[in-house]
């Protein structure tokens, strides 16, 4: 019946190829036999294993990775039930206080990393001395950028949602927990699974706020690393790291997905885009 | 009914108050950088947290500056950069969004994937991607002079304005077309079928269908590509580096990293946070306007 | 023997009358964290002030061992297998921390629960941590190699005693050049050059680059405090904006031989290092290095110290001990590229020990080139904001 979109689809394609080429390019130089990052020099392993200088071979790569992983983790951890909670909260609660706590929720959003990162800073060298820069520190700085993530997304879900299911299990006698419990949360997994996802995926590309809060090699993140190395000293193992997080990341989420349909039925990866 | 409302406060709270400590009050200190000093021996920032000593010079100064001094143009490149950004991204994640919300069929889950893939790259490992391509001898100079679409390589790297935008672009895109997508995504095909129905052409009904039906997904996708761009200082400085191409943010970035003067850095940061939170602003009404249209 | 204090050898600098005249808000409420802090020049050196409650470490301890050795240094600033090597010799882990600036590594250092073992610092900022009570003493009884350093870096004008540092490396900042590309070498000229418009860069750091604009323009005043001769500075190096559309950054030892860069201000360091960048197929040849035969280069040299908090102490002078060694340093050359201020590492070895191609020649500081060339002295606070100030307006693109 429809006219085949063929301008549409030229053009999503070609974004998708314009996209991802880079990405690609990165992936081919990590197995490249040499230290430049531009010229090809034939396939190896060796930034992955083997050379001094590899992802295995150099301590401080494995603890960059290493970091960042527990950083995430930690970040997603905090922010999803956080997030969760106070997008239900707002969604529900009306009044003066909620809508000055719903204005104040988006700011985050709109500031740039480097205004975030530089008052974090400040406030944890200056009034918040009990909080330790490091790791500590950089859990709470991302988890304050990604919440809103969280409530954004799950907010959205919730107006699509409506009130009905909820409030026929409370006729039927469920307490406000319960029926949150049996007939909300389960609605909002797919929205839930979407924010974590987000969560995670921003904060292992945090650069600006984790090199803040990062007092010493100890607390050196994969971003990090890149970034000095784009200063100094570029050398393939960093697209080895790289690559690594992304097939990481990509099994984890294949994972999750697969997990989630089984449950749910619903379209999760759609739902990432309910952004 | 107080008990239901303190039900819900309840949960808000924890996130309420985590966003209090550790996004508002840092905000603050910021500001007491800004009306405070810069220690002159370890040129670390002394911030005065007491507003009752607040010294207003240094905001005098970044103003002051901003509108007729060195900052001016400065703050004028960083608008244009980011508003040639946006049309870029408009059209091309117009087309793509649609074509993905409307004609994708099976394969909607499978560009999805794709279209969010780079997220799961590092951003600056794909800077850096890009930085390989673009050398005067790199592969899309050779694409370019190999089709003849030129006849001597681009010097894309060397301070190239065309550069800079094409890559906020390239950073900011995907959070462009993932919420355009969902609100084009969300529009009832049965509008436009009763449109076509009443003798609208397709054009037509996109016009006074989709497109309206999707301002509050533009809008969206608009303030949240916008906004972050307006603070990115390490793209320019990775794709040029030149003072040419010199954004707001590199001189948030030069005053309080480096320097005597923390001072001017932190009032810099006030001043552009007060110029995005009119743009947020500008944002909320007119998107709860269109709400409200649209119901 | 102390050295006497002769108080006209100071250049006092009142921090707080500089900042509180501009201002003038409520002085009180701006405590300096020191009133003065000397201004070390080569002709009237600084003995830096020692502080009772920082003392330097006892005698004949033996080196604390286990756990993790930290050291805060510039990134790619040291070679990691003589690193290694050292805290395997020592059974401790060894880490390293990066700064891209000395002022970072001084928020560092007095980040609240932060410990480094191993600094190492420029001459410029040395009087302020030792005023700061950031670095301690050195107990030169664990130091046995500093008679290996250049003379004259035995007892450095900025340390009068070596009281709290020892000298690491030397450098001299130059122009880098493709020598295929460059028809004609002509000094600080090459990068005023439309020829390599584009393709010219200047070292990220407002110091260095508004000196060059001064040494190419003739003076050599590149201490300056005058207002007019800075501001003059900045317009020198604004020229480059439209001339050269020029680029700033700290990588020529990348961007030369790959060929992104023609000519690129840069330290001597960094050519050196840029042979280990060659592309496969390219040539060392095609490295330059200018640097000035008379009087209008600058020459620096690094240090190294040991931060008052240290948990490492004993380890932490034996690793600058370990450093100042001719082989060892000779093999951390041979990584970093920069040449360590070793009276043994001499022009002939650097040649014969093919460390540096004949063409590079020109990077090897000796004694004499330390001698007759201009150094970056620590300036007056309210100076060193003018300088900046000059330089924002050029990164602005004014």
């Amino acid at each position: 019946m429809r006219r085949r979109p063929l301008v549409l689809a030229t053009v999503t394609w070609a974004y998708v190829v314009w996209s991802l080429v880079p990405v690609l390019i990165a992936i081919q130089f990590s197995f490249n036999d040499g230290k430049s990052r531009s010229t090809w020099q034939g396939f190896s392993f060796q930034w992955y294993a083997g050379n001094p200088n590899s992802v295995a071979g150099d301590p401080s790569l494995r603890l960059a990775l290493v970091n960042s992983l527990v950083l995430a983790t930690l970040t997603t951890l905090i922010a999803t039930p956080l997030g969760v909670a106070m997008a239900l909260g707002l969604a529900r609660w009306k009044g003066r206080t909620s809508r000055a706590a719903n204005g104040l929720m988006l700011l985050p959003l709109a500031t740039p990393e480097i205004v975030m990162g530089s008052a974090l800073y400040l406030v944890f060298t200056n009034l918040y001395l009990f909080v330790p820069l490091g790791m500590p520190a950089q859990v709470l700085g991302h988890v304050t950028f990604s919440v809103s993530y969280v409530v954004v997304i799950v907010r959205s879900r919730l107006v699509s949602i409506g009130t009905d299911y909820e409030e026929a299990a409370r006729d039927l006698g469920c307490g406000r927990l319960t029926a949150l419990r049996l007939i909300v949360l389960p609605l909002l997994a797919p929205a839930v699974f979407a924010g974590a996802m987000i969560v995670f995926a921003s904060s292992m590309d945090d650069f600006v706020i984790s090199a803040f809060l990062s007092p010493d090699a100890s607390s050196a993140t994969v971003p990090i690393k890149l970034y000095s190395a784009v200063r100094n000293a570029p050398s393939p193992a960093l697209n080895a790291l790289a690559t690594l997080l992304l097939v990481g990341s990509a099994v984890a989420l294949v994972l999750a997905w697969l997990v989630l349909r089984r449950r749910t039925g619903s379209k999760a990866l759609e739902q990432l885009a309910s952004l | 009914m107080r008990r239901r409302t303190g039900f819900w406060a309840a949960l808000a709270a924890p996130g309420t108050l985590w966003i209090v400590a550790l996004f508002a009050v840092p905000f603050y200190a910021v500001a007491a950088v800004a009306f405070g000093y810069t220690d002159p021996v370890f040129n670390s920032p002394v911030p005065e947290w007491d507003p009752r000593y607040w010294d207003l010079t240094a905001f005098g100064e970044i103003l002051d500056r901003s509108l007729t001094g060195d900052l001016r143009p400065v703050f004028l490149r960083t608008f244009l950069y980011v508003l040639l950004a946006l049309a870029v991204c408009l059209l091309v994640g117009y087309p793509v969004a649609y074509y993905l919300a409307r004609h994708a069929g099976r394969r909607r889950g499978l560009l999805l994937a794709l279209i969010l893939a780079p997220w799961w790259v590092n951003y600056i490992t794909r800077m850096l991607a890009w930085l390989n391509l673009l050398q005067d001898d790199g592969y899309v100079n050779d694409l370019l002079l190999l089709t003849r679409l030129v006849d001597e390589p681009v010097r894309w790297l060397s301070g190239n304005p065309v550069t800079v935008v094409l890559a906020l672009v390239y950073g900011y895109i995907p959070f462009f077309i993932v919420p355009l997508f969902s609100a084009l995504d969300r529009i009832d095909e049965r509008l436009l079928e009763a449109a076509r129905d009443l003798g609208c052409s397709g054009r037509r009904a996109f016009w006074h269908v989709t497109l309206p039906l999707s301002r509050p997904g533009l809008m969206t996708a608009g303030a949240i590509t916008a906004l972050p761009m307006f603070g990115d200082y390490y793209t320019n400085s990775l794709v040029s580096g030149s003072p040419t191409t010199t954004m707001i943010a590199n001189q948030i970035e030069f005053y309080l990293l480096g320097g005597t003067r923390k001072e001017l850095g932190a009032s810099l940061v006030l001043l552009l946070s007060a110029l995005l939170m009119v743009l947020m602003a500008y944002y909320l009404v007119s998107s709860r306007r269109a709400e409200e249209a649209g119901a | 023997m102390p050295p006497s204090i002769d108080r006209r050898k100071f250049l006092l600098v009142s921090a707080l009358a500089g900042v509180t005249a501009a201002c003038g808000s409520d002085p009180t409420r701006r405590p300096s964290a020191a009133s003065a802090v000397p201004l070390s020049r080569t002709d009237s050196p600084a003995a830096l002030p020692l502080h009772d409650d920082v003392p330097m470490i006892a005698n004949g301890l033996s080196p604390e061992s286990g756990g993790t050795l930290k050291l805060l240094n510039y990134a790619e600033y040291i070679s990691p297998d003589v690193v290694k090597k050292f805290g395997k010799e020592h059974g401790v882990e060894v880490e390293i921390t990066t700064f891209t600036t000395m002022d970072e590594a001084i928020a560092k250092l007095r980040t609240a629960g932060t410990s480094f073992d191993v600094w190492f610092p420029t001459p410029d900022v040395i009087a302020k941590a030792a005023v700061g009570k950031l670095v301690q003493p050195l107990n030169k009884t664990y130091l046995g190699n500093l008679g290996n350093a250049w003379p004259q870096l035995q007892n450095p004008f900025y340390d009068e005693g070596s009281r709290y540092t020892v000298p690491y490396n030397a450098y001299t900042t130059g122009i880098g050049y493709r020598a295929d590309k460059v028809k004609e070498v002509t000094g600080y000229d090459l990068l005023w050059n439309p020829a390599y418009n584009g393709k010219a860069y200047l070292i990220d750091d407002a110091r260095e680059a508004l000196a060059l604009a001064m040494l190419k323009n003739g003076s050599i005043e590149i201490n300056t405090e005058e207002p007019g001769k800075i501001t003059k500075a900045g317009a020198w190096l604004t020229e480059l904006v439209d001339l050269m559309n020029i680029k700033v950054g700290v990588t020529a030892y990348q961007y030369i031989p790959e060929g992104q860069a023609t000519v690129h201000h840069c330290w001597s360091g960094d050519m050196v290092n840029a042979q280990s960048y060659l592309p496969k197929g390219v040539e060392a040849d095609v490295l330059g290095y200018w640097y000035p035969d008379d009087n209008t280069g600058v020459v620096g040299t690094d240090a190294m110290a040991v931060p008052r908090g240290a948990t490492k102490p004993v380890l932490a002078h034996l690793l600058i001990n370990h450093l100042l060694d001719n082989a060892v340093a000779q093999e951390n050359f041979s990584y970093t590229g920069y040449q360590p201020a070793l009276t043994a590492i001499t022009p002939e070895k650097m040649v014969t020990d093919e460390f540096v191609t004949e063409q590079l020649k020109s990077t090897i500081v000796t004694p004499e080139v330390y001698a007759r060339s201009q150094q970056i002295f620590q300036i007056s606070p309210a100076a060193e904001a003018l300088w900046n100030d000059s330089w924002a307006q050029f990164k602005a693109g004014q």
